[in-house]
């Protein structure tokens, strides 16, 4: 039996959701045998095979031009897209500087925090552009599965996983795993 | 009582007529979820969350409001309410910044909550689009209007239960906002800081500046007791994780407050930063040593054991519980025979041998005349009885005192106290709110409206009750007494003056929670716990006996305060009662 190719990649998050994905702990031998991961921000390869894969999780919210680029990356090479964490489902810690707007918070960073000198705010081609709104990954891609939480329980990752692999689509996780407290 | 019969979800459920929906289906224990519904406010049918399908209505109908009718049929969760409820969701959450991990209440909100029933996993529509103010101008609590839902709770609590009248709502749609009187910050409205709102209020709009982010529910504790703050005795629930205490709720079982605290007795004692007394202390050479409670007591007990009767003075304070007020007049006045026994606060005065009526009857009432107190200062919590009478259409005369915190709400404000009586005698359902202010001529003015007036007598102090009916309102006199027994409690020394003519030589005790001029002055000093660290009772300003619980341990080697005297009493080989309920029960009966 051929495994179930699975890519992760994170946006504008902490890593925190894919550290909780290995909590799942010994689980994870037992999940490798039944899954293939291609590409992860914790492995070598780190983009998702252009072949496709089956199950793509994306980790962090919507914050620059380049996290809508790996969103929609992700999103055309996997036939099920899941959003893990607060901020890949609600915009999570990094939607707070919605609430002083885009602009002051760079300024705030970059310019206006004490140590700094002649500060600078960073502008070079290469890097993504800042939105004017974060928002959870839903506002750019379609997702198939929201798994909230900060982070989403390893018993999430782990009841999700195994729910797909036996052929069923989980809409919403049941209530003692569906928490965002 | 008539019933009405109805159908909720296939179920037949009758209730008593003129519930409404809401009620009906909590008789019948079918959960319909709610928001801007709370059991001690009027409903308003605000969120809509509650929306259930009724047979023959035209739309979705709010349970919260809508009264039940013979054969009404109800579904509750019906694919068409589902749907309806998670749309208002959507609404609700894409509104402000609603976003959980880092709100004070998460855990325990009502939003969140309701987020989980029906599977809210992500925002539909655009959120945080604009930003709101915080505003923190009030010393105890702060209300970030970005985590607001605009349920309308506090308003209607500031309104309804409070009759303070501070808190609207302004603007419109999206825009609007909770605000205080006209639109200025909360700090400098005419808020009372009762917390009434705050603890109504569903999300984190509303935060206790000193509890927040320091448990939740689900890690505390409540432990009801009465608060020690004032005369009303007030029910309260002391909320504590850990042996330490967070804060205090008001108690919506409360006999007397029904869900009513003010700043005194919600926030304040919070606040208390005097240094406490924590292990017994022996004046020696002119110092303060630390001792043990046996030799402290020792000390005491061979001094009060070679002084005669006349040379013992004893001054109470109030604020103790009845056992220890018990324990006092018991060892000192019958055992030891001391009759130089006196009290730290006034008392109002006695009109008449037996009360003549309840603080309930203010709500009763269609006059009512304050003379010689001001409870919206001392007694906040009973001045509400009174401005809630104010809205219902009762007229308040207020006998003299235009400095007093009532006169924006009086009718009319009248010098004469006889003249006052004169007016509140046509009245037809009168009551009198009397305190220590009123004078002996006064006191025979009021007299005249017995029979007519339903007369509460507002006690400055806190148990002044129970000490005066121990026999603490003798005069005392300082000069006399060679060896004085002061139980301060957690009493700030207004006593200065009493202080004054103590005698030089004379031998001190105190049996204080924190330090103070007199502790200074003292002999010995008896460690004594406070409000959250012991069980007893208190008698509040109409005669009525309540329970107090103790939430924490006592701080460092300080005991109950009754306790104390029980150990003294038995030192001088009186046997006045070792365990609480004992002296609790004998206290009590005594007391009637």
């Amino acid at each position: 039996m051929t495994k179930v190719k699975v890519a992760t990649d994170w946006l504008a998050g902490c890593a925190g959701c894919h550290m909780s994905l290995l909590d799942i702990d010994e689980r994870i031998v037992k999940l490798l045998e039944l899954v293939e991961i291609t590409s992860s921000p914790v492995t070598d390869l780190k983009h998702p095979p252009k072949e496709g894969v089956t199950v793509g999780i994306l980790e962090g919210a919507i914050c620059n031009t380049h996290n809508i680029e790996v969103a929609k990356q992700m999103r055309e090479r996997c036939q099920i897209l899941i959003a893990v964490g607060d901020c890949a489902t609600f915009g999570g810690v990094p939607a707070m500087r919605n609430l002083c707007g885009t602009d002051a918070a760079l300024k705030r960073a970059y310019i206006d925090t004490e140590p700094v000198v002649d500060g600078l705010i960073p502008d070079s081609p290469e890097l993504g552009k800042p939105l004017e709104m974060v928002t959870g990954i839903g506002e750019v891609v379609k997702v198939d599965l929201f798994i909230p939480g900060c982070p989403p329980r390893a018993d999430a990752f782990w009841y999700a996983l195994t729910e797909l692999l036996a052929g069923r689509t989980p809409i919403i996780l049941p209530p003692h795993l569906f928490t965002y407290d | 009582m008539t019933m009405v019969n109805i159908t909720i979800n296939g179920q037949k459920v009758s209730a008593p007529v003129g519930s409404t929906i809401l009620k009906a289906a909590k008789l019948a224990s079918i959960d319909i979820p709610t928001l801007c519904d709370h059991p001690a406010l009027v409903p308003v049918g605000a969120c809509r969350i509650c929306v259930v399908e009724v047979t023959g209505q035209r739309t979705l109908i709010t349970a919260c409001t809508f009264p039940i009718t013979e054969g009404m049929e109800i579904q509750t969760e019906s694919p068409q309410v589902v749907k309806a409820r998670k749309l208002i969701l959507d609404l609700l959450f894409s509104e402000r910044n609603h976003y959980c991990p880092f709100c004070q209440m998460s855990g325990d909100c009502e939003l969140q909550k309701l987020g989980y029933r029906y599977g809210l996993d992500h925002f539909i529509y655009p959120t945080y689009t604009k930003g709101f103010p915080v505003d923190a101008t009030r010393k105890y609590f702060f209300m970030d209007h970005n985590r607001c839902v605009l349920c309308g709770r506090c308003e209607r609590a500031c309104g309804d239960l409070v009759a303070n009248h501070t808190l609207g709502l302004r603007n419109r749609g999206a825009s609007s906002m909770i605000h205080a009187d006209a639109n200025v910050p909360f700090g400098e409205s005419s808020c009372v800081s009762c917390g009434t709102c705050l603890q109504v209020c569903p999300t984190g709009a509303l935060c206790d500046k000193r509890s927040a982010y320091m448990g939740r529910n689900i890690q505390t504790e409540h432990i009801k007791s009465i608060c020690n703050r004032c005369s009303i005795g007030c029910g309260m629930e002391i909320v504590t994780r850990g042996g330490n205490v967070l804060r205090i709720d008001s108690d919506w079982n409360g006999e007397i407050n029904e869900g009513l605290l003010c700043k005194n007795g919600r926030f304040d004692p919070l606040y208390d930063e005097r240094e406490r007394v924590t292990q017994p202390m022996i004046r020696i050479g002119g110092k303060l040593f630390p001792s043990s409670w046996d030799e402290a007591l020792k000390t005491i007990t061979e001094k009060i054991g070679s002084a005669n009767a006349k040379e013992i003075g004893v001054l109470a304070s109030s604020n103790s519980t009845n056992e220890a007020l018990y324990l006092l007049g018991q060892l000192f006045c019958k055992e030891l025979k001391a009759t130089n026994v006196g009290l730290l606060n006034s008392t109002a005065p006695k009109l008449f041998d037996k009360p003549q009526g309840s603080l309930a009857d203010i709500e009763k009432s269609d006059v009512i005349l304050v003379a010689g107190t001001d409870p919206a200062n001392d007694q906040p919590v009973a001045s509400f009885f009174v401005k809630h009478a104010v809205d219902r259409g009762a007229k308040l005369i207020l006998a003299g005192g235009k400095d007093n915190g009532l006169a924006p709400f009086a009718t009319m404000i009248i010098d004469d106290l006889g003249k006052a009586v004169e007016i509140a005698e046509r009245a037809g359902n009168p009551v009198v709110l009397y305190g220590a202010g009123v004078t002996e001529k006064g006191a025979n003015a009021l007299k005249k409206l017995q029979g007519k007036a339903s007369f509460v007598a507002i006690e400055p102090g806190v148990n002044t009750r129970a000490a005066v009916a121990f026999g603490f309102n003798n005069e005392f006199k300082a000069s006399a007494a060679k060896v004085l027994y002061a139980l301060l409690g957690e009493q700030g020394l207004g006593s200065e003056d009493v202080l004054k003519d103590v005698d030089k030589k004379a031998f001190i005790v105190v049996q204080a929670s924190y330090v103070s001029p007199l502790t200074d002055k003292a002999d010995v000093v008896l460690p004594t716990a406070i409000w959250s660290e012991q069980a007893g009772s208190l008698t509040n300003t109409e005669g009525r006996v309540q329970k107090v619980n103790k939430a924490v341990e006592p701080k460092g080697e300080a005991k109950p305060d009754w306790e104390v005297l029980s150990l003294l009493a038995s030192k001088l080989g009186k046997k006045l009662g070792t365990s609480l309920d004992e002296i609790s029960a004998k206290a009590t009966q005594e007391l009637k």
